[in-house]
């Protein structure tokens, strides 16, 4: 049964029990990855999967159900399932179906020739990342990942109130992660590239360099003593450490009471240095949209301006009850959760210095390149963290040693603040990114 | 959920190219997931998962692919791109293959299997936890809380000709609390959990649940920072298992073992750990959260001993860990889903039980950190460098449990710090986790009597 046939069914079966107005939310893809190992495939994966979430409202409530099976036969439990969960459900703040905007961007995001490249292209990519790796630094004993990707996925938001919003992307992916051993000690460290338009654009030969290189310099790490440096958090690091931390921007968790950042709107929340941006509508990068998962046409949002709090990530729901419109930030975890919030393509925006530059300016500290643990050491309620990590030591203005075995403790609000210096160093690798950013201290835990 | 004849078809078609051996695996899981926060119902989520899932080997090779869609001619089609993966050509099999059907014993009653008309009973559970931890102190100020249950068929087969069904049926609570005073705000946690039915709820203490959640958030968000530096650790019994699951289990997965990368490898009759350390993973346990009648390639899970007195006594190996290790495979391949090729993974893992009682260990211990309950962990296998966070933490003085700490989340290396336990107690007890690696999230037990290491790494703050 084709989408088309089954949302039809779908919609007639709904409508003769009782259905107001329903939606489906749709995900379609498919993708092919190499991995490689020692010269030779290690695993070949294709993959073509889809899945349906669908809503509706029934008794003046809206109901979820969804399904990776698209036959007549699960219709039933769809409807009835929806029908039963819309029912138990209390709370006072309904969600409703969305029309859709009057008008939407064009963003060029899927390309023919991508996702239509022969498998002989990602084997021949990735046994080409595996020995540049490998012949790189006689230090290097393994790429113990090395894999090149291509897929392709659509999403189709469709409902009874006309709403019909629908995009295809495509993305290749380089990514390689290496062992080095040096008298004893064994360090690992990686590095990964995309292309929105094909295989062939991503400098592999620079991928593996990159990841020997990370690997490499971490050798001949030990730890520091315990006490309060100064710290930069290279890009990577600052991205994850963000990550960790978006659910304090949305409105869902101000609203019910897990975020600090509750009734904070007009106020500084960050230090000067400091202005985040949430843009789905920039080109060429991996988590670009024009839609979000209610339909509305997204936008560019500015959530910190200098410091200052100007804005949550609102959905339709959280922007009524807070008297504002939405940001466009309506997401969907999977196809098959409910709506909920989140960002786009979500970025601090770039300083002036370069690294370099703030390592050479930096007399005595720690630069952070990982972070690790953090779905456990990082608490959002509290902002707090304690963190595992691996980082350089730095005194006077140049990278001395690599340092392991070491934590980092903090706020995250604390940082937000603290932030003296922004790199200009900022890379599109995901849906948050962000350049380096450097603090006058934070507590370290060593030996 | 398929014809026997049509995975005959597939997996002959698996084998045109020379591939030696190949395994269907096919998946109908029904999910339900209800949410509750402040106490009013926020969350009804009904799902159907379909799916299939091929494998195909050649030696050390392996290609694997999945689709949604089970129409007969998508299935062959993908089979056929997924063979022409196959490299090297070889001989293409021509042995026709017969499945036979292979009845397994079920060692995981259950009572009462989740459907929906069980919701408003549920979410009566779910305004108990909510009461009890809103209830537990004034500094409470919010609370969510999930029933999530999964019943997951699977069918498995292969080109030996086995064909194996089996059901599993999940069931888990997650309780938490925050806690507020000024602008602080901590959060506790607490999320049992069974491969049982709906009387796992039935029997379980809600309210001390609830309460215990409270607690840690509660008494964590008047507590000061944990010290930094290396210190003595007590790590409670029960999740604290975390650690060996960390520090020492990922390590063991012929997927970190077989290529020689974990520090792990080559250690068989090696004393990797101090002397009182037994530690075994066991997929067999009746209904415990991360038990399996089979394995995710067909196998009956097992009771495996990973470490006897100290010793390495053996590792945690999946079919091709199998291949490239030589040594048979332990029951322990595993995945999320279909989504996932299966890889080596724990089931239930634990310290064994030693000598001392947790009072000994504590009156031991003249100054250091009484980790009471923990929270996630991660490892790098390649290093064995771990973490794992302490949720709720106290500083032991002159052999007592003093003041509480928060943030202190202990590191260390594998090998160092299995050395490093002093002392096991002899209170035994598991608690339940997710557990994520490449072949996806899932259920597992972390185990232990109530343990003490001599030295570790404490993240802590200096001079807070």
């Amino acid at each position: 049964m084709n989408i088309q046939q089954f949302q039809e069914a779908l919609f007639t079966k709904g409508r003769e029990i009782g259905y107001a107005d329903m939606e489906i939310y749709y995900v379609n893809g498919r993708s092919t990855s190499v991995k490689v190992l020692k010269g030779e495939i290690d695993q070949y994966t294709i993959v073509e999967n889809g899945g349906l979430s669908f809503r509706g409202v029934i008794n003046g409530k809206m109901g979820y159900a969804s399904t990776e099976k698209l036959e007549p036969d699960v219709i039933d439990f769809l409807l009835e399932e929806a029908r039963s969960n819309a029912d138990i459900l209390e709370s006072e703040e309904q969600d409703e179906l969305f029309e859709g905007s009057e008008s939407y961007l064009e963003q060029p995001a899927y390309t023919a020739e991508l996702a239509d490249t022969a498998p002989e292209i990602l084997i021949e990519a990735a046994l080409e990342m595996e020995r540049t790796a490998l012949a790189a630094d006689p230090r290097i004993v393994m790429a113990r990942h090395c894999s090149v990707s291509i897929r392709e996925n659509e999403v189709l938001i469709a409902n009874t109130k006309g709403l019909h919003c629908h995009r295809r992307k495509s993305l290749a992916t380089a990514y390689v992660y290496v062992i080095a051993t040096e008298h004893n000690e064994t360090v690992t460290g990686g590095w990964h590239d995309y292309s929105l338009r094909s295989v062939e654009e991503i400098d592999i030969a620079d991928v593996a360099h990159r990841a020997v290189q990370e690997a490499v310099s971490r050798l001949g790490a030990h730890t520091i003593q315990s006490d309060n440096y100064p710290v930069i958090f290279r890009h990577d690091a600052a991205a994850q450490l963000l990550a960790a931390y978006t659910t304090v921007f949305s409105a869902e968790s101000v609203d019910k009471g897990f975020s600090r950042l509750a009734g904070k709107l007009g106020q500084k929340v960050a230090s000067e240095h400091i202005t985040l941006m949430d843009d789905p509508l920039m080109e060429n990068v991996p988590a670009g949209s024009t839609f979000d998962a209610e339909g509305s046409a997204t936008r560019r949002n500015e959530i910190i301006k200098d410091g200052e709090l100007r804005t949550y990530f609102h959905n339709r729901k959280t922007a009524r009850k807070a008297g504002v419109q939405s940001t466009s930030n309506a997401s969907k975890g999977s196809y098959n959760g409910k709506i909920g919030v989140s960002y786009h393509n979500l970025y601090v925006e770039p300083g002036t210095s370069t690294l370099e530059d703030m390592i050479r300016r930096m007399d005595r500290g720690l630069m952070i390149v990982e972070l690790q643990g953090l779905h456990a050491g990082t608490n959002t309620a509290s902002g707090n963290f304690s963190l595992a990590c691996l980082g350089y030591w730095i005194e006077q203005g140049q990278v001395v040693r690599a340092v392991n075995q070491i934590t980092v403790s903090g706020n995250f609000f604390d940082v937000l603040q603290q932030v003296e210096e922004v790199g200009n160093d900022l890379r599109f690798t995901g849906s948050c990114t962000s350049p380096s950013l450097k603090l006058a201290s934070l507590s370290i835990s060593g030996s | 959920m398929i014809h026997p004849t049509q995975i005959q078809d597939m997996l002959q078609a698996a084998l045109e190219t020379g591939g030696d051996f190949a395994e269907v695996f096919v998946e109908d899981r029904t999910n339900g997931q209800l949410g509750m926060t402040g106490g009013v119902v926020d969350t009804a989520l009904s799902g159907r998962d379909f799916g299939i899932g091929i494998r195909i080997m050649k030696e050390h090779f392996s290609v694997y692919a999945y689709t949604s869609d089970m129409s007969e001619q998508s299935l062959i089609r993908l089979t056929k791109s997924a063979a022409k993966a196959i490299r090297g050509g070889g001989a293409p099999g021509t042995q026709p293959i017969t499945l036979h059907p292979h009845a397994i014993s079920n060692h995981h009653p259950i009572a009462i299997i989740p459907d929906g008309s069980q919701k408003r009973a549920k979410i009566d559970m779910m305004r108990r936890a909510h009461e009890a931890a809103s209830q537990y102190d004034p500094s409470i100020t919010q609370t969510s809380i999930g029933i999530s249950n999964s019943i997951q068929n699977v069918l498995i087969a292969n080109s030996n000709g086995l064909l194996v069904e089996d059901t599993r049926t999940y069931t888990r609570m997650r309780i938490s609390a925050i806690a507020t005073a000024g602008e602080h705000r901590q959060s506790g946690f607490r999320g049992p959990g069974a491969y049982a039915g709906t009387e796992f709820l039935e029997n379980l203490n809600i309210e001390e649940n609830a309460r215990h959640a409270a607690r840690i958030a509660s008494t964590m968000v008047k507590a000061g920072y944990a010290p930094s530096g290396r210190l003595p650790v007590v790590i409670e019994n029960g999740f604290g298992g975390v650690l060996f699951h960390e520090a020492c289990g990922h390590g063991l997965e012929s997927t970190a073992v077989a290529h020689g990368t974990s520090v792990f490898a080559n250690k068989i009759g090696q004393q990797v750990a101090s002397p009182l350390v037994t530690a075994v993973d066991n997929g067999t346990i009746p209904n415990a959260w991360g038990s399996l009648n089979i394995d995710d390639e067909g196998a009956p899970t097992q009771r495996n001993v990973l470490i006897e007195n100290g010793i390495l006594k053996g590792y945690l190996i999946d079919r091709m860990g199998s291949r490239q290790m030589g040594v048979p495979a332990t029951g322990s391949g595993r995945r999320q889903s279909y989504k996932f090729a299966p890889a080596s993974r724990m089931n239930n893992t634990f310290i064994a039980n030693g000598a001392s009682t947790r009072e000994e260990i504590i009156a031991n211990t003249e100054y250091g950190i009484y980790a009471k309950s923990l929270g996630g962990g991660s490892v790098n296998t390649s290093t064995s460098e771990f973490n794992f966070a302490v949720e709720e933490a106290y500083m032991i003085r002159n052999g007592k449990i003093a003041e509480p700490v928060k943030g202190a989340t202990l590191i260390g290396k594998g090998i160092e710090t299995l050395q490093n336990i002093d002392m096991v107690g002899n209170n035994l007890d598991h608690g339940q986790g997710m557990c994520g690696s490449v072949s996806g999230s899932l259920p597992v037990n972390c185990g232990q009597p109530t343990i003490r290491v001599s030295e570790m790494t404490v993240g802590g703050r200096k001079g807070e």
